[in-house]
């Protein structure tokens, strides 16, 4: 049985699941039900939990599935198979990287394909070992890394589009011209 | 190993989580400085997509929402609620004894969905499991991977020479990929499964052209096979490989 403190499972991991939730499904409001779905799950089912230390897993394991759950209800499923190749990403400008916020990191992830958005999510939020994001994503582990270097890559496309776009709406100003 | 495939498993490398491939890469890094160097920005970009990535807002309704232990809204069971599932099982019962609805848990495969998860496959380089300039090299490949093999190639694409393919699986459909360069660095991919995969599409050997964002398709019928050819670019850089009649 799992002996770990409700409060302390909020206070630790919320916002990180927050953050994920929040990578998958675009929208504030979802990404909040579901977090909150995953530690109302908890607060039920919780203390069949074995090992406390998989706790972290399982709420994020808990979050996917609810979201794979809603998911399947209202979008196509992709289901291109994987190999376990990488893939070279393209080097960002040093100026598009200083210029990134997080407002453009967002969209640039959830404009992921589906398969890569939750993989490169898990990665960046270095929450999880490659074995745990394997586990929370129930893929195999050569699974995980192709969809992150493949992800990755995608996101750097993205990214340097983004920052094209941005650097198109930039219109110069127009100098006054004082006469006399 | 070169180069390429170096940064390619640098670029997914984490510290703590190495295997031998990883490993190997590692020590190239260390004793090539371009390398070195070209891994270190790799890194220094991740670390500022990884920032950014914790700098999105949490709401500050959400933590004690959360430590209430109340139903998120979308899960609670009102009367009303109730009420309008009913009715749409009602609804569902009777569209399924019409029989001419799949239901939302079993949408129709379209072709349009074939098409889009081909395209947004190949739009990163694909990893190819054979690398070959030889079409019959890659037809024996398919061939033992279970996927088709025995297709028709346009005149204008049999005249270039392929860089290699891979198969994929396209809901339960095993679905072959050829890719072939095109010149201006850019690829050209044919992808050939059995029409079964794709019931509705027309069944025409007259090439149907339809962009995808800022690449274009096209596909055919012919015999029992579907085809599907893409590259980035308009209409006329794949007419070229594809003519229309």
């Amino acid at each position: 049985m799992a002996d770990v403190n409700f409060e302390r499972l909020v206070e630790e991991y919320y916002m990180p699941l927050y953050r994920f939730g929040l990578s998958l499904i675009r929208n504030q409001s979802d990404a909040a039900d579901l977090t909150q779905h995953a530690f109302l799950t908890w607060a039920k089912k919780g203390h069949q939990l074995r090992d406390p230390s998989k706790a972290k897993t399982w709420l994020f394991t808990t979050l996917y599935r609810e979201f794979l759950a809603k998911k399947r209800h209202s979008e196509r499923f992709v289901d291109v198979e994987d190999d376990s190749q990488f893939v070279e990403p393209q080097q960002i400008a040093a100026s598009i990287v200083d210029s990134l916020d997080a407002g453009i990191v967002q969209q640039a992830l959830q404009a992921l394909e589906p398969r890569y958005r939750a993989p490169v999510a898990l990665f960046y939020m270095k929450q999880h070992s490659y074995r745990e994001i394997a586990e929370i994503l129930e893929i195999p582990i050569g699974t995980v890394m192709s969809r992150i270097s493949r992800g990755k890559a995608e996101l750097r496309k993205k990214l340097t589009d983004a920052a094209a776009i941005e650097d198109r709406k930039v219109v110069p100003l127009q100098r006054e011209h004082h006469h006399g | 190993m070169d180069d390429r495939e170096v940064r390619s498993i640098l670029s997914v490398h984490r510290t703590g989580e190495s295997d031998a491939r990883l490993r190997e890469a590692e020590q190239r890094a260390g004793a090539d400085l371009a390398l070195a160097d070209w891994w270190t920005e790799e890194q220094e970009t991740d670390r500022a997509i990884a920032s950014k990535l914790q700098e999105m807002d949490v709401p500050s309704t959400l933590k004690p929402r959360l430590l209430s232990q109340e139903n998120p809204p979308l899960m609670r069971q009102t009367a009303w609620r109730r009420r309008i599932l009913l009715a749409a099982a009602a609804i569902v019962a009777l569209a399924v004894m019409f029989g001419s609805w799949r239901g939302p848990f079993q949408p129709a495969v379209s072709f349009a969905d074939y098409r889009d998860e081909m395209v947004s496959f190949v739009k990163v380089d694909p990893a190819l499991e054979l690398k070959s300039n030889e079409l019959s090299h890659v037809r024996d490949y398919l061939a033992k991977s279970g996927a088709p093999s025995q297709f028709q190639i346009p005149k204008q694409l049999r005249e270039m020479q392929p860089i290699g393919c891979r198969s994929l699986r396209f809901r339960g459909h095993d679905v072959s990929l050829v890719c072939f360069r095109r010149g201006e660095g850019k690829l050209l991919h044919l992808f050939v499964v059995n029409r079964a995969a794709v019931p509705n599409l027309r069944a025409t050997a007259e090439p149907q052209f339809s962009p995808e964002g800022e690449w274009m398709t096209a596909a055919w019928i012919e015999g029992d096979q579907a085809y599907l050819v893409t590259t980035e670019g308009d209409r006329a850089k794949l007419e070229k490989y594809i003519p229309s009649a």
